[in-house]
């Protein structure tokens, strides 16, 4: 614990110079600007903006995309609750009722307890992060390949067949995402797989590229075909900006429950923000002293399910840094922003490039606070940014996120891959199958086969070596229930 | 009982996809001696996979349909009805991008990506449109260019951004 914090303490040493800040400070203000905008969510943000960080140094990078990570999330809060559309599921909930807030002229409270919720269960899930790191680090030391590829197994079990309204979907896109894994020199072997004598397909096919494809182009064909012609009505943010006695009295349980709801389910992982989200919407409903207020804007159900997000997207970091595993699409990307810079996150991160991971989890807490003190006040300018008409709002995302794919190697075959994509999400979104899972297979499939073939070249090529040790095999086993038990559950119930 | 044709179609897609990849595989060289488990391992068990996954698809298709699918009318899920012409505007916008890039260069291709997707959109400025997509790809290009040291084609704009550090 004492040391815990003392690594911590010169974490902030680091990321508190001035460069660090204003790296810190740029990240939340781009990530928030970005964010707001309507379309865009957290993944693709932190995709788009990654191109920016190449001139920066590890450290300064990787303090800025914890800014845009943080920045990009409380930006979709803000269209959400004014434009009432959701950018990614986990947002769903702080729509319901953030809405109908705005609606009622009270847009003000909404954002502002947004924000404030945001802080809290942000900053207690960075405390928890920051304690629960180290203890995962020193079991994550003990496992082995085996265990490894066991915990992937479990992570790609969780993000694509118990979220989401269907296994088989969810299943069908995680298994896109593995097959495009594949694609290119195979590390252990060098030789080449389904590059089809592509020399550009050789070095594989980029996450940022898929996420790209499938998040900004695959949208803007989706909303062109679909939703081009609509009007959606942005309410005005009128009134005080400030929370009344009540508002303050009605959030704060709400936020501190929340906090403790979404925590565990990013940290375990339990497959994304989702599901708390929406859990921590009904408990305040069951909780509320005002029940009869849901359905018509009630502040509980906007700081909770809004907390819930927070916490459980920065408890995704705990398997993200400790163990290498991203939990949401936004977790893998900032995983390849890693690997970027040569950093494979894991427990020997810990121990090898300490000074970094306790520079990003000081810079966590700065975020936090920076975001808290930059957005309220900022508000007039984000509400601005809702107002760009459709047509140039959605050229623009294209302009730049294009530019974000194409400059990682200037690349017209990138090009082209990523209209491939962008078809490929128009056909996924249109047939309700889930994106997140195909860009977490992507990254996560060549790490979890790297494993796989670690464990079974030690075992001289024996498979039982997954089930007959005792931690992979009770790992496995609750991932096959994961994966089994709902499935029958829907099957004797619809006989 | 019918299935609907676009759950059909993509059933059999993704059936087609995990046969092909078996196929392909099968025809990835084995590796080296002593390498227990070789670069096709992982590939046939993904295209194993898909292979089952489209099987999964095809059940479900024609047993009342994919589980929990959205409305299959636009208006059910409160968007209008599929608009061919924006759809073409947007991919156009990226195939004159890919053509103009390493020819025009960046700042034009991305000026007529800007201009395309406008006008998909339902713009009806189009040289507003292509003025704003060109000081926007002028403003990048400066940016990535003499700030950022990351290479971007000048193209057309070589004699005026020429010294701009390529």
């Amino acid at each position: 614990m004492a040391e815990t914090f003392s690594s911590l303490l010169h974490g902030f040493s680091i990321a508190l110079t001035p460069i660090n800040l204003l790296w810190g400070f740029i990240g939340v203000l781009l990530g928030t600007f970005v964010g707001v905008l309507p379309g865009v969510g957290p993944a693709l943000t932190v995709a788009m903006l990654m191109p920016l960080t190449v001139k920066l140094e590890a450290t300064g990078a990787l303090i800025m995309f914890a800014g845009i990570y943080y920045g990009a999330m409380y930006g979709g809060s803000t269209t959400t609750i004014l434009l009432n559309t959701p950018g990614e599921s986990a947002s769903i909930a702080t729509a319901l009722e953030g809405n109908l807030m705005a609606k009622k002229g009270r847009a003000g409270p909404a954002l502002a307890t947004c924000a404030i919720g945001s802080f809290v269960a942000g900053t207690i899930a960075t405390i928890l992060v920051t304690l629960l790191a180290p203890v995962v680090v020193e079991v994550a030391l003990q496992f082995g390949p085996a265990e490894y590829f066991a915990l992937m197994v479990f992570a790609f079990t969780t993000v694509s067949a118990v979220i989401g309204s269907s296994t088989v979907r969810g299943l069908t896109s995680l298994f896109l995402g593995l097959l495009l894994g594949v694609v290119g020199i195979d590390s252990q072997t060098g030789r080449s797989r389904f590059a089809f004598g592509v020399p550009e397909l050789l070095d594989g096919i980029d996450v940022v590229v898929l996420a790209v494809g499938l998040f900004a182009v695959g949208e803007a064909l989706y909303v062109a075909a679909y939703a081009s012609r609509l009007h959606e009505k942005l309410e005005q943010l009128k009134g005080s900006l400030w929370m009344s006695k009540e508002d303050w009295k009605r959030s704060l349980p709400a936020w501190l429950r929340a906090t403790f709801i979404g925590f565990p389910f990013g940290s375990i992982p339990a497959g994304g923000a989702e599901i708390p989200t929406f859990l921590s919407y009904a408990t305040e409903k069951k909780l509320s002293k005002h029940p009869e207020e849901f359905g018509k804007g009630a502040i509980e159900g906007v700081a909770g399910p809004e907390a819930a997000n927070n916490a459980s997207v920065t408890g995704a970091l705990v398997p993200l840094l400790t163990l290498g595993i991203p939990t949401s699409a936004t977790a893998a990307i900032l995983l390849s922003a890693f690997q970027n810079y040569g950093i494979q996150p894991g427990p020997l991160l810990f121990q090898m490039q300490g000074d970094l991971v306790w520079a990003l989890l000081a810079s966590l807490y700065i975020g936090n606070v920076l975001l808290l003190i930059l957005n309220l006040p900022l508000i007039g300018i984000w509400v601005k940014v809702l107002t760009i008409p459709k047509p140039l709002l959605y050229a623009g995302i294209l302009v730049f996120a294009t530019l974000g794919a194409y400059s990682l190697h200037q690349s017209l075959v990138d090009l082209v891959i990523l209209y491939v994509f962008g078809l490929l999400g128009f056909v996924m979104r249109r047939s309700n199958i889930p994106v997140a899972p195909a860009v977490i297979g992507l990254i996560l499939g060549p790490l979890a086969e790297t494993q796989a073939r670690r464990a079974l070249a030690i075992s001289q090529g024996d498979p039982a070596v997954f089930v007959t040790q005792p931690i992979s095999a009770g790992i496995l086993l609750v991932a096959f229930l994961l994966l089994v038990v709902p499935v029958v559950i829907r099957t004797r119930r619809r006989i | 009982m019918k299935a609907k044709p676009t759950e059909l179609a993509l059933s059999l897609g993704v059936l087609g996809l995990g046969i092909a990849a078996v196929i392909g595989a099968a025809n990835i060289s084995g590796g080296s001696g002593y390498a227990r488990v070789g670069p096709n391992v992982a590939p046939a068990v993904i295209s194993g996979g898909l292979i089952v996954l489209g099987i999964w698809l095809l059940y479900e298709a024609f047993s009342g349909g994919w589980r929990n699918a959205i409305p299959d009318q636009p208006q059910d899920r409160g968007e209008h009805p599929f608009s061919a012409g924006a759809f073409i505007w947007v991919s156009l916008g990226l195939f004159a991008q890919m053509l103009l890039i390493h020819r025009a260069g960046f700042v034009i291709a991305q000026a007529a990506l800007f201009t395309f997707v406008a006008r998909g959109f339902g713009s009806k400025k189009l040289a507003r449109d292509f003025a704003i997509g060109l000081a926007l790809g002028l403003a990048v290009f400066l940016f990535f260019v003499k700030f950022l040291n990351v290479h971007l084609p000048a193209g057309w704009f070589e004699p005026l951004l020429g010294g701009a550090g390529i």
